[in-house]
C-alpha cells in the first residue's frame, strides 16, 4: 500500500517525531530521578535551604540583639524619643552590614548530621501529615452529612446580571471545630522530637541561635523539609530558590520530565488528529474535535499543574449526572421538529414548583423526591401542553419565540416567587416578603441520588444513584424512540410533509415532543438541585435552556437531528471542560473569572455554529 | 373595499393593541405611583436624550427584513472600547467625545461587518442568531477587558485598572477632569418653551417650502403649520409651564436625534433604501430583481451597529459612568422592547414608532417601581414587572409575527389551491 505524502501527513509525521523525541527525553529524565547523583543533589539542596533559612534567622536574631542593646544604651544616655529611634535604626543598619559578611561558608559545613536529622524529621512528618489528612477528610464527610454550609446568599435587586451556573458543588466546611485524635498527637510529638534533634545540629553551625529563635523558625523549616502531598516537582521548585537557582541541564531535565511527557502525549494526539483529520471531521465535526482536544489539554494541564485529577473527575461525573436530564430534555424537542427547546425554563419552573411543594408539606427522603418529581411532572404537563399549542401555531420560527417566551415566564415567576403563599420557614426570607433566592435542600432530599450506593474506585467517587438515574432515563427515552409513537414523532421532525402524507398528525406529534421535553425539564431540575444541594429561584433558570442546548450540540446534535449518544457525550464533554477548566484557569490566571468567560464562549459559540449550519437550508 | 371606514376604529385598535395597552398601563401606574408629572417629564426628557438614538438604530435592519437586531449590543461594546482609550489618553470634554465617535465608527463598523457575515449564514434565524452573537461577543469582550487591556496592552491611567487584580476596573468614571461626562449637554441647554418656538419655526418653514416650491396643494402644509401654531399656543398654558418646569433640553443631543430621524427618512428615498425594502419584503424576489441580497443585508447591519455605537456613546456621556462589564448587556433587550411598544413590528418600523416607543417604555420604567411599592408594598415587584414587560413585549411581537407569517403562507397556499382547482 502506497501512502501519498500530503502536507497534512508531513505535518503529522513531524509532530509525531517531535512527540517521540520529547517522550524519550522525559523517560531519560524520569530514570535519572532515582539515580544516586540525583538523590544526592536533592539532599544537598535540602540541607542548603535549611542552612540558608536558619542563617537568615540567625542574622535576624543578632540584629534584634544589637538593636535592643542600642536602645538600652540610648535610654541610659537620656536621649529623646526621636533620637532613640534614630539610634536603634542606625544600630540595625550597622548590624546588618557587619553580619552579611559573617554568613557561613556552606562548603565547610558537615552535611551528614543535618541530612540525617532532616531525614528522620521527614519520616515523622510524613506519618503525621498522613494521619491528619485522613482525619480531616473524615471530619469533612461527617460535617457535610450533618449540615452543609449554606452559601452566601444575598438578596439583590440587580436582576440584570446573567446567571452563572454554580461551578463548585462542594460547600466549604467550617474547620474550626476540628480536633485531631490522640494518635495524631503522638505522631506530632514525634515530629517535635525530631525537630529538636535537627535544631541541635543546626545550632552547632550557628552558635548565635538560641532555642527561642529556633522556635520561631519551626514552621518555615518544617515546610521546607516536607510538605503534605508534595511531588518531585514541587519539592524541587521549593528548594531551588535557596540554591541560587543554578542547576545543570540534567537537573532541569529531571525537574521537567513530567511536563515533557505530557507535552509529548499531547503532540502525539495532535499528530493523530492531523493524520486522520478528514475522516475525523466527517464523523465528529470541527467543534467536537476542538472541544475534545481542549478537554484533553485540560486533563494534561491539570496533571502538569499538579491538581488533583481524581477529585476533578469525580466532580465531572457528578456534574454530568446532574445536568444530563436537562440535556436529555432537548432530545424530544429536536426529534419532534421544534428544534432547540430554548423555552426549557418553562419545564424547569414546573420542577421548581414541585420541589417547593415537597418542602412546604415537609416531605423528605425518597418519598419527598418522588413527590417532587410527581408534582413537578403534573405541573409541567399542563404548562407543556399550553406551550405546545402555542408552538404549533408558529412553525418555523420556534427558537426566537421560545427564548423570549421562556424569558418572560421566568421574569413573571420572579414576581410569583415574591407573592406565592408558601409558608415554610426554610423557603421564606426571615424578614420581608417572598421566597429565598436559594433554598437549602438538606432537610428534604439533598444528595439523595449522589450518595445512593456510591463507592470509590482509584480515588474517584462514583455517584452510582445519580448515574443510574441518568441511564434509566436515557434508556426510557431510547425505548420510547423505538415505539410506534416515537418513530412517528421522529418522522415529523425529519420531514413534516412526508409525515403528514403518511397520515401522521404533525400537530399531535409536536405536542407530544414538546410536552415530553418540558416534563424532562421539570425532572431534570429536581435531579440537578438534589445534586447541587440548593434550589435556585428567580433569574437562575433563565440561561439553563442555553446550557442544555449547547451541551447536546457539543455532543454532535444539530438543530434538526439528535440521538441519545449526543446527550451523553455532550454532557460529559461540556461539564468536563467546565469542571477541569476552572482550577486550571485559576492556576494560570489567579483570581479571575476566566473560567466563566470560557463557559460563555463555548456555550454560545456552539449554538452559533449550529445556527449557521441550520441557516443554509432555512432560506425561503 | 368601501366598508373599510366602518371597521376603522376596530382595525386601529387591533393593530395597535400593544401601544394602547401600554398607554393605559402607563397612566394607571402613574396614578398609583404618586409621582409629580413635572418630575416624570423631566426624567423622561433625560432618558430619551440617552436612549432614543439606540432605538432609532434598530429601524434599518427591521426594514431590511432582519428583525430586531439584538446584536446592537456589539456596537455598544465597540463604543465602550473607544471610551476606554479616550479615557486612557485623557482627552476631555467635547473633543474627547468626537475622538470616541471617530474611534467607534471603524470599530463598530468592523464588528457590524462580522455580524452581518454571520447573519447571512443564518437567514430566517436572525433574531436568535443576533442575540446569541451578543452573548458570544460579551465573552470576547470580557476576555479583552479582563486579560488583554491592562495586562498585555498596558494602561497607564491608574483609574482604569483594578489594583491587585487583573484587567480593567469594574466601573469607568467619566466625570473626572479628563472625562467626557456631559460633553453634549455642556454645548448648551435651552428652556422647553424656546425649544417649542424653534421647532414651530422649523415646521412652518417646512410647510412653506412644501406649499410654495413643491406645489403641494393638499391639506398637509396647512396641517403642519396649524400644529406648529397650536404647539406655541400650548406652550403658554399654565399646565405646560407646570409640567415642563424642570426640563432643560440639551440642544446637541436632540439635534443628533433629529438628524438620525432625517437620515432614516432620507435613506429610504435613495436607491439603497429601496433595496432595503425590497430585500425585506422577499429575499427571493429581490434576488431575482438583480439585487445582491447579502450585500444589502450586510450594509443594513453595519449601519445599525455603527449607529448603536454612537448611541451608546451618547448614553454613557450622559450617565457619567458605566459598568465596564455590564453596561452593554441589556441594550438590545430594552431598545428592542421600546421600538415594539411604539407599534413597530418585526417586519416594519418608522421613526415615529421608535420615538413613541421610547416615551412609553421609559414612562413605564419611571413609574412602575413606585407604583409597585405603593400598590403591593414591594419595590422589587415593580422592578421585576418592568423586566417582565420588556421580555413579554418582545415575546408577544414575535408570536404575532410568526402567527401572521404562518397565516399568510396558509392563505397563499389555499389561494393557489383555489386557482389550480378553477383551472
Amino acid at each position: 500500500m502506497k501512502i501519498k505524502l500530503t502536507t497534512q501527513r508531513i505535518v503529522a509525521i513531524i509532530l509525531a517525531v517531535i512527540s517521540v523525541a520529547l517522550m524519550a527525553t522525559s523517560a531519560f529524565g524520569f530514570s535519572k530521578r532515582t539515580s544516586e547523583d540525583a538523590r544526592k543533589l536533592l539532599a544537598d539542596m535540602t540541607v542548603r535551604s535549611l542552612l540558608v533559612n536558619t542563617g537568615e534567622g540567625a542574622v535576624e536574631a543578632m540584629v534584634k540583639i544589637a538593636v535592643e542593646k542600642a536602645r538600652v544604651k540610648a535610654k541610659e544616655e537620656g536621649l529623646s524619643m526621636s533620637q532613640r529611634r534614630e539610634a536603634a535604626e542606625k544600630a540595625e543598619k550597622d548590624a546588618r552590614a557587619n553580619l552579611s559578611y559573617q554568613s557561613v561558608d556552606y562548603s565547610t559545613v558537615d552535611n551528614a548530621p543535618i541530612l540525617n536529622a532532616a531525614g528522620i524529621l521527614k519520616n515523622a512528618q510524613v506519618e503525621y501529615y498522613k494521619k491528619v489528612e485522613e482525619e480531616k477528610e473524615l471530619f469533612i464527610e461527617q460535617q457535610q452529612l450533618i449540615a452543609p454550609v449554606e452559601e452566601e446568599v444575598q438578596e439583590t435587586l440587580s436582576i440584570e446580571e446573567g446567571v452563572e451556573e454554580p461551578l463548585s458543588i462542594h460547600g466549604e466546611v467550617d474547620m474550626s471545630t476540628f480536633v485531631q485524635s490522640a494518635e495524631a498527637d503522638a505522631l506530632q510529638a514525634k515530629v517535635d522530637e525530631a525537630y529538636e534533634v535537627l535544631t541541635a545540629v543546626l545550632m552547632k553551625v550557628y552558635p548565635e541561635m538560641d532555642k527561642e529563635s529556633m522556635k520561631t523558625l519551626k514552621q518555615t523549616l518544617l515546610d521546607l523539609n516536607y510538605q503534605s502531598g508534595e511531588t518531585y516537582e514541587s519539592r524541587f521548585d521549593r528548594l531551588i530558590k535557596y540554591n541560587d537557582n543554578n542547576v545543570d541541564f540534567r537537573s532541569k531535565l529531571m525537574r521537567n520530565a513530567k511536563n515533557l511527557l505530557l507535552l509529548g502525549i499531547f503532540l502525539f494526539l495532535l499528530a493523530l488528529v492531523v493524520w486522520f483529520y478528514n475522516s475525523l471531521v466527517k464523523s465528529l465535526g470541527v467543534p467536537r474535535i476542538i472541544i475534545g482536544l481542549f478537554f484533553i489539554v485540560l486533563c494534561l494541564g491539570s496533571l502538569a499543574l499538579n491538581l488533583n485529577l481524581r477529585t476533578l473527575l469525580s466532580d465531572t461525573l457528578v456534574r454530568m449526572g446532574m445536568n444530563s436530564i436537562l440535556v436529555l430534555a432537548m432530545l424530544p424537542g429536536i426529534q419532534a421538529g421544534i428544534s432547540l427547546n430554548l423555552g426549557l425554563p418553562i419545564g424547569i419552573i414546573g420542577g421548581l414548583l414541585g420541589g417547593l411543594m415537597c418542602i412546604e408539606y415537609g416531605f423528605s427522603g425518597w418519598f419527598g423526591f418522588a413527590f417532587a418529581i410527581a408534582a413537578g411532572t403534573a405541573i409541567s404537563l399542563v404548562l407543556g401542553y399550553l406551550y405546545a399549542l402555542l408552538l404549533n401555531r408558529l412553525k418555523g420560527s420556534e427558537m426566537a419565540v421560545t427564548t423570549y417566551v421562556g424569558f418572560s415566564i421566568v421574569s413573571l415567576m420572579c414576581i410569583a416567587w415574591l407573592v406565592l403563599p408558601f409558608n415554610s420557614p426554610i423557603m421564606k426570607w426571615p424578614m420581608g416578603n417572598g421566597l429565598r433566592t436559594t433554598i437549602n435542600l438538606t432537610p428534604s432530599y439533598r444528595h439523595l441520588l449522589n450518595n445512593f450506593l456510591s463507592f470509590k474506585i482509584f480515588g474517584i467517587t462514583i455517584p452510582t444513584g445519580l448515574l443510574l438515574f441518568m441511564i434509566i432515563a436515557c434508556l426510557a427515552m431510547w425505548l420510547f424512540s423505538r415505539s410506534k409513537t416515537g418513530i412517528a414523532m421522529q418522522a415529523v421532525g425529519n420531514n413534516p410533509r412526508f409525515a403528514e402524507a403518511t397520515g401522521i398528525s404533525v400537530n399531535k406529534m409536536r405536542i407530544i415532543g414538546t410536552v415530553l421535553s418540558t416534563v424532562l425539564g421539570a425532572v431534570g431540575i429536581i435531579v440537578y438541585s438534589q445534586s447541587y444541594g440548593f434550589m435556585q429561584l428567580y433569574t437562575a433558570p433563565r440561561q439553563m435552556g442555553f446550557v442544555a442546548a449547547s451541551a447536546i450540540l457539543i455532543g454532535g446534535a444539530s438543530t434538526q437531528r439528535a440521538k441519545i449518544s449526543h446527550v451523553l457525550i455532550g454532557t460529559f464533554l461540556f461539564q468536563g471542560v467546565l469542571t477541569l477548566g476552572m482550577p486550571v484557569a485559576n492556576e494560570l490566571v489567579p483570581q479571575s473569572t476566566i473560567s466563566e468567560t470560557m463557559r460563555i464562549l463555548i456555550s454560545n459559540g456552539i449554538i452559533l455554529y449550529a445556527l449557521t449550519k441550520a441557516g443554509g437550508k432555512g432560506n425561503e | 373595499m368601501n366598508k373599510v371606514k366602518k371597521f376603522d376604529i376596530a382595525q386601529i385598535l387591533r393593530n395597535n393593541a400593544v401601544t394602547i395597552t401600554f398607554v393605559i398601563l402607563c397612566i394607571v401606574c402613574l396614578m398609583f405611583s404618586g409621582l409629580q408629572v413635572s418630575y416624570l417629564v423631566f426624567e423622561l426628557f433625560t432618558r430619551i436624550s440617552r436612549n432614543a438614538f439606540i432605538v432609532l438604530a434598530l429601524i434599518i435592519p427591521i426594514i431590511a427584513g432582519m428583525g430586531i437586531n439584538f446584536a446592537i449590543t456589539i456596537g455598544a461594546m465597540g463604543a465602550q472600547i473607544a471610551i476606554l482609550w479616550v479615557l486612557e489618553w485623557g482627552v476631555p470634554g467635547f473633543k474627547g467625545f468626537l475622538l470616541a465617535a471617530a474611534l467607534t465608527i471603524p470599530i463598530a463598523g468592523i464588528f457590524g461587518w462580522l455580524v452581518g457575515l454571520l447573519l447571512n449564514k443564518m437567514k430566517g434565524q436572525e433574531m436568535i442568531g443576533s442575540m446569541i452573537m451578543g452573548y458570544f461577543a460579551n465573552g470576547l469582550y470580557q476576555l479583552l477587558f479582563l486579560f488583554i487591556f491592562g495586562n498585555i496592552i498596558p494602561l497607564s491611567n491608574p483609574n482604569l485598572v483594578i489594583r491587585g487584580s487583573t484587567g480593567v476596573a469594574n466601573t469607568l468614571d467619566l466625570s473626572r477632569k479628563d472625562g467626557i461626562k456631559h460633553a453634549l449637554e455642556n454645548l448648551g441647554q435651552i428652556k422647553p418653551d424656546l425649544a417649542v418656538y424653534i421647532l414651530a419655526a422649523i415646521m412652518i418653514l417646512i410647510a412653506a417650502y412644501m406649499y410654495l416650491y413643491k406645489k403641494d396643494k393638499t391639506k398637509k402644509p396647512f396641517a403642519l403649520a396649524g400644529i406648529a401654531v397650536l404647539m406655541v399656543a400650548v406652550s403658554f398654558t399654565p399646565i405646560f409651564k407646570n409640567w415642563f418646569s424642570m426640563v432643560k433640553i440639551p440642544v446637541a443631543t436632540y439635534v443628533l436625534i433629529g438628524l438620525l430621524c432625517l437620515f432614516n427618512y432620507v435613506i429610504m428615498k435613495t436607491r439603497l433604501g429601496q433595496q432595503f425594502r425590497a430585500v425585506g419584503q422577499s429575499g427571493t424576489v429581490a434576488n431575482a430583481a438583480g439585487i445582491n441580497v447579502n450585500r444589502v443585508r450586510l450594509i443594513a447591519i453595519i449601519i445599525s451597529t455603527i449607529l448603536a455605537g454612537i448611541g451608546q456613546l451618547m448614553f454613557v456621556q450622559n450617565m457619567g459612568s458605566f459598568q465596564t462589564y455590564g453596561a452593554h448587556e441589556q441594550v438590545g433587550l430594552y431598545a428592542g422592547a421600546a421600538i415594539l411598544v411604539g407599534g413597530a413590528s418585526i417586519a416594519g418600523a418608522t421613526n415615529g414608532q421608535a420615538l413613541l416607543g421610547c416615551v412609553l417604555f421609559h414612562t413605564l420604567f419611571i413609574v412602575a417601581p413606585a407604583a409597585g411599592k405603593n400598590l403591593l408594598g414591594d419595590a422589587a415587584i415593580g422592578e421585576y414587572f418592568r423586566v417582565f414587560i420588556s421580555y413579554g413585549v418582545i415575546a408577544m411581537a414575535l408570536v404575532m409575527h410568526a402567527w401572521r407569517t404562518v397565516k399568510k403562507k396558509k392563505s397563499l397556499a389555499s389561494n393557489l389551491a383555489d386557482a389550480s382547482a378553477k383551472a
